[in-house]
C-alpha cells in the first residue's frame, strides 16, 4: 500500500511541484494520472521510487516511510518499485536480452557484475518476460533495430524481469502511435491482472487512460483535484483538470 | 561465419511455458583472440617495449624543455616562412576545392547519370585521395623542384580529393524533386542545376572546403620537411642545428596561427550551417 | 502578409551584397597569396622524372613487391600495418582518460578549459617533429613510429570521445538509478555500453588515418614504408618507387573499404 500524507514537493528554484497531497492506494490497483503538461504528474510518480525527493509531508509505501532510506536500503526499496519513461532508456547497441538482463545486476555478486556473467536460469528469466510483452523472437537482437513500440516492451520486459510489486509509468506511450499505444497499453493491462502488480500510469491522453484505468487522479498545478473510478468522470471534471486558470 | 556456428553450439534455452529459443555462441572469444594475436604481432614487428619506454623516456622530457623558454629574437624571422605556409594552404584549397566542384557533379550518380563517367571520376578522386600528402610532397619537389609549389601542388590534390569525395556523397543525398520537376519542363539541365540544386550544396561545399583549409595549414607546417617550402623548412634547419628554443618559438608560433585559423574557419562554418 | 512578402523580398539584395563581399575578399586572398606559386622551375628533366615514375608504377619492380624478405614490400606494410595499429591503441589508452577529464558532462567547465587546451597544444605540433623527440626515446625505428602516432592521434580521438561523452543519453542512467544500481553499475551497464561501440568506431576510423600518417614516419627514421620509398627516389630507382607506390596504394585503399565496412557494422548494426 502507497500511502501519501500532506505531500509536498517544492523545487530548488522554487517552482512547486507538489501541493498537499492526500491519498492512498490499495495493491493491485490499475490508476492512470492525468493533468496537462507541466501539472506535475511525472513529479507525483518519481516522488514514489524517490527519483525526486519530498520536501514536507510522509509518504510510506508498505508502511515503510521512504524519505528515510538511504543508500543500500533505497536501491533494495527500488527493485520493488519498476519504473518506466517514456524514452524507453535502453542503450542502442546491445542486443535485448542484454539490456533485460541488466536490471537483475543489482542482486549480482561483483564479479558476475564485472564480467557480465549471467546465468543460464537469470537469462531464462529475462526471455519469459521477453515472452510476455510478446518479444521473445526479438531477444537476441540489436535494440536500435526495434521500432518504438517494441523498444518500449523491451524495457517493460526489463521492468518486469526485477519482479517489482508496483510499476511506475512515465507517459510510456506519449511517443507511439495510436495503435502501437493500445498494444503496449494492452500488455500493462494483462500485467496488472495476471501477475497482481499495481500499476501507476502517466497519461496526458485521456481517452487512453479512461479507457484501461479502474481509477483516475487528476492532477492541477501539482494539486489532486480528482481522485476516483474512471467511470465517475464527467465532462465537468476534465474541464476542471484541464482548465487554464490557477487552482486557488 | 558459417564455420564459427558448426564449430561451437548454439545455447538453446527452454521457458517454462515450453517455449525454446536459441542463441548462436558468442564471438566475443574470437574477437578478443584475433584482438591478442594482432597485438603480439605488432609488438613483436616494432619492437615496441614498455620497459624501455618508461626507462627513456626521460629524454623525451629533456628535448621537450631545451624548446623553453622559445627564442623570442628568433620571431621576426619566422613569420614570412609562416604566411608563406598559410598563403600555400590558401591557394592549394582555393583551387583544390575549385576543381572539386565539377568532379563531385560527375562523380554523383543522381546529377550524372552515367556509370562510366561516375566511376572514372571517382576512381581518379580515390587514387589522389590514397597517395598521403607528404608523398605527393616529395613527389612534386622532384617534378617541380624545391620550394613552396610543390607543396602548393600536394595541399591542391590532397584538397581536391578530399571536397571531391565528401561533395559528390553530399551531392548524392540531395533532394532532386525541384530538378525533376524543372527538367520535366524542358529547362536546360544545367540551369536547372544552378537554380535547383547549387544552392542546397554550397553552404556544405564551402564549409567542406574551409574545413580542408583549416586541417591544411597544420599539415603544410610538415611539407617542408621534404623541401616543399614554408615554415617546415626552417623547423627542419633549426632541428638539424640542434637550436631547440628556436624550434620552441617556431612550434608557438605555428600553434598560435594555427588557432587564429581554426576559429576564425570555425566560427564561418557555424554561421553556414 | 504583405508584411512578411516584404521582409522576404529584401532579402535577396542583402544576399547579393553578402555574396559580392566574400568574392572580393577570397581574390584579395588569393592575390596576395600568389607568393606560394613561386619557385616553381619545372625543367625538361622534371618532366622526364614524372614520366618516369609513370613507367615505374607500370612496370613496378616484382621481385621487389613480391619479395617475403624483410626488404620486400610486404614486410614493409605489415610493418606500416603494425606501428599504425599500436599507435592507435596506445593514443586511445592515453585519450580515455583526458577526454573524461574534458567532457562537460563530467568536470566543472574551468577544468575543461585548461584540459582542452592542452589537447590543442598536442595537436598543433607536427608529426615528424614528435618523430625526432621519441627517437631520443626509443632510438630509431618503428618503435619510435608506434610512439608519434599515438601522440599525434590524442588530439582527434580525444576530440570525438569528448563529443560521445558529452552526448551519453542519461536517461538510460536515471533507469538504472530507478532499478536500484550502484554507481559502479551504472557505469558498468549504462556508460560502458553506451560509450564502446562509438570509441571503437572512432579508433578504426583513426587507425585508418594513422595508416596514412605511417607511410611517411620514415622520413625522420621512425619505420614504416615511407623511408625505402625516399631511398628508391633518390636513387633514381623508379621500378622500386613503382612497386613501393602500388603497395602503398594498395594498402590504403583495402583498409580504407574495410574500416568503413567495420565502421558501418558497429554503428548501424
Ligand atoms: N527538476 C526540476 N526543477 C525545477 N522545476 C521542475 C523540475 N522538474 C519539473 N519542474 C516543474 O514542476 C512542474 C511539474 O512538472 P512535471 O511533474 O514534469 O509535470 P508533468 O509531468 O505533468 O508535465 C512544472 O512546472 C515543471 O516546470
Ligand atoms: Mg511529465
Amino acid at each position: 500500500m502507497i500511502k501519501f500524507e500532506h505531500v509536498s514537493k517544492t523545487y530548488p528554484n522554487g517552482v512547486k511541484g507538489l501541493k498537499d497531497i492526500n491519498l492512498e492506494i490499495q495493491d493491485g490497483e490499475f490508476i492512470g494520472i492525468i493533468g496537462m503538461s507541466g501539472a506535475g504528474k511525472s513529479t507525483f510518480i518519481r516522488t514514489i521510487n524517490r527519483l525526486n525527493d519530498i520536501t514536507e509531508g510522509k509518504l510510506t509505501v508498505d508502511g515503510i516511510e521512504i524519505s528515510k532510506l538511504k543508500g543500500q536500503e533505497l536501491r533494495h526499496y527500488r527493485r520493488k518499485v519498476g519504473m518506466i519513461f517514456q524514452s524507453y532508456n535502453l542503450v542502442p547497441r546491445i542486443s535485448v536480452i542484454k539490456n533485460v538482463m541488466s536490471s537483475l545486476v543489482p542482486d549480482m555478486p561483483f564479479v558476475r557484475v564485472l564480467f557480465g556473467l549471467f546465468s543460464k536460469e537469470e537469462k531464462v528469466r529475462a526471455l519469459e518476460a521477453l515472452d510476455r510483452v510478446s518479444m521473445l523472437d526479438k531477444a537476441f537482437v540489436r535494440t536500435d533495430q526495434l521500432s518504438g513500440g517494441q523498444q518500449q516492451r523491451v524495457s517493460l520486459a526489463r521492468t518486469l524481469t526485477q519482479n517489482p510489486s508496483v510499476l511506475l509509468a512515465d507517459e510510456p506511450v506519449a511517443a507511439l502511435d495510436p495503435v502501437t499505444a493500445h498494444e503496449v497499453m494492452d500488455d500493462f493491462k494483462r500485467i496488472n491482472e495476471e501477475l497482481g502488480q499495481t500499476v501507476l500510469i502517466n497519461i496526458h491522453h485521456v481517452d487512453l487512460a479512461l479507457e484501461y484505468s479502474k481509477r483516475i487522479i487528476g492532477i492541477r498545478a501539482g494539486a489532486v483535484v480528482y481522485d476516483g473510478p474512471a467511470s465517475e468522470i464527467t465532462s465537468d471534471i476534465l474541464d476542471l483538470i484541464y482548465s487554464k486558470e490557477e487552482a486557488k | 561465419m558459417s564455420w564459427y556456428d558448426k564449430l561451437f553450439e548454439a545455447e538453446s534455452y527452454t521457458l517454462t511455458n515450453g517455449k525454446k529459443v536459441s542463441q548462436k555462441f558468442t564471438r566475443l572469444p574470437l574477437i578478443i583472440m584475433l584482438f591478442l594475436i594482432a597485438i603480439t604481432i605488432s609488438v613483436w614487428v616494432t619492437g615496441f617495449s614498455v620497459v624501455t619506454l618508461f626507462t627513456n623516456f626521460t629524454g623525451f622530457w629533456k628535448l621537450f624543455g631545451s624548446m623553453f623558454p622559445p627564442n623570442w629574437s628568433y620571431f621576426p624571422k619566422i613569420w614570412q616562412p609562416l604566411l608563406m605556409t598559410i598563403q600555400m594552404s590558401f591557394i592549394g584549397s582555393f583551387f583544390g576545392a575549385l576543381v572539386a566542384l565539377p568532379f563531385a557533379i560527375l562523380a554523383a550518380n543522381n546529377v550524372t547519370n552515367n556509370r562510366v563517367i561516375n566511376l572514372t571520376i571517382r576512381f581518379i578522386l580515390t587514387v589522389v585521395r590514397t597517395i598521403p600528402t607528404l608523398v605527393s610532397a616529395l613527389i612534386a619537389t622532384y617534378i617541380f623542384g624545391l620550394g613552396t609549389f610543390a607543396g602548393t601542388i600536394a595541399i591542391f590534390l590532397f584538397s581536391f580529393s578530399f571536397v571531391g569525395k565528401q561533395l559528390f556523397e553530399y551531392i548524392e543525398t540531395v533532394n532532386m524533386g525541384a530538378y525533376e520537376a524543372l527538367v520535366a519542363t524542358g529547362a536546360n539541365p544545367s540551369r536547372a542545376f544552378v537554380t535547383t540544386i547549387l544552392p542546397q550544396i554550397l553552404p556544405t561545399y564551402l564549409s567542406t572546403s574551409l574545413f580542408a583549409f583549416e586541417g591544411n595549414v597544420r599539415y603544410a607546417a610538415i611539407l617542408g620537411y621534404v623541401g616543399a617550402g614554408g615554415i617546415g623548412m626552417i623547423l627542419n634547419e633549426k632541428i638539424g642545428w640542434r637550436e631547440f628554443q628556436s624550434v620552441g618559438m617556431i612550434l608557438l608560433a605555428i600553434f598560435i596561427a594555427v588557432i587564429i585559423i581554426e576559429t576564425v574557419s570555425q566560427q564561418l562554418r557555424k554561421y553556414l550551417s | 502578409m504583405n508584411k512578411k512578402l516584404e521582409a522576404v523580398l529584401s532579402k535577396e539584395p542583402h544576399r547579393g551584397l553578402q555574396y559580392g563581399i566574400t568574392v572580393i575578399i577570397l581574390l584579395i586572398l588569393l592575390f596576395s597569396s600568389t607568393p606560394a606559386l613561386g619557385g616553381a622551375h619545372m625543367t625538361s628533366k622534371g618532366f622526364e622524372i614524372g614520366r618516369n615514375i609513370l613507367t615505374g608504377i607500370f612496370t613496378p619492380d616484382t621481385s621487389l613487391l613480391f619479395g617475403l624478405g624483410d626488404s620486400g614490400v610486404m614486410y614493409l606494410i605489415l610493418q606500416t600495418i603494425a606501428i599504425a595499429f599500436l599507435g592507435t591503441l596506445v593514443g586511445a589508452i592515453i585519450a580515455v582518460p583526458l577526454s573524461f577529464i574534458s567532457a562537460t558532462n563530467i568536470v566543472p567547465k574551468p577544468v575543461v578549459v585548461v584540459t582542452r587546451f592542452i589537447i590543442m597544444a598536442i595537436r598543433t605540433v607536427p608529426s615528424l617533429v614528435y618523430g625526432l623527440m621519441f627517437i631520443r626515446v626509443t632510438g630509431p625505428g618503428p618503435f619510435a613510429g608506434v610512439m608519434t602516432l599515438a601522440i599525434v592521434s590524442i588530439g582527434m580521438i580525444s576530440k570525438l570521445f569528448i563529443e560521445t561523452i558529452e552526448d551519453l543519453d542519461e536517461g538510460i542512467l536515471e533507469s538504472l538509478d530507478a532499478f536500484g544500481s550502484t554507481l559502479f553499475q551504472k557505469i558498468r551497464y549504462g556508460v560502458l555500453p553506451q560509450l564502446g561501440p562509438d570509441f571503437i568506431s572512432i579508433l578504426v576510423y583513426r587507425f585508418d588515418m594513422n595508416l596514412r600518417e605511417a607511410t611517411i614516419l620514415g622520413l625522420v627514421g621512425a619505420g614504416g614504408i615511407g623511408a625505402p620509398m625516399i631511398f628508391a627516389l633518390s636513387a633514381y630507382h623508379w621500378h622500386q618507387v613503382g612497386a613501393i607506390l602500388i603497395g602503398l596504394f594498395v594498402l590504403v585503399f583495402v583498409v580504407e573499404i574495410l574500416s568503413d565496412k567495420l565502421r558501418h557494422k558497429i554503428l548501424r548494426g
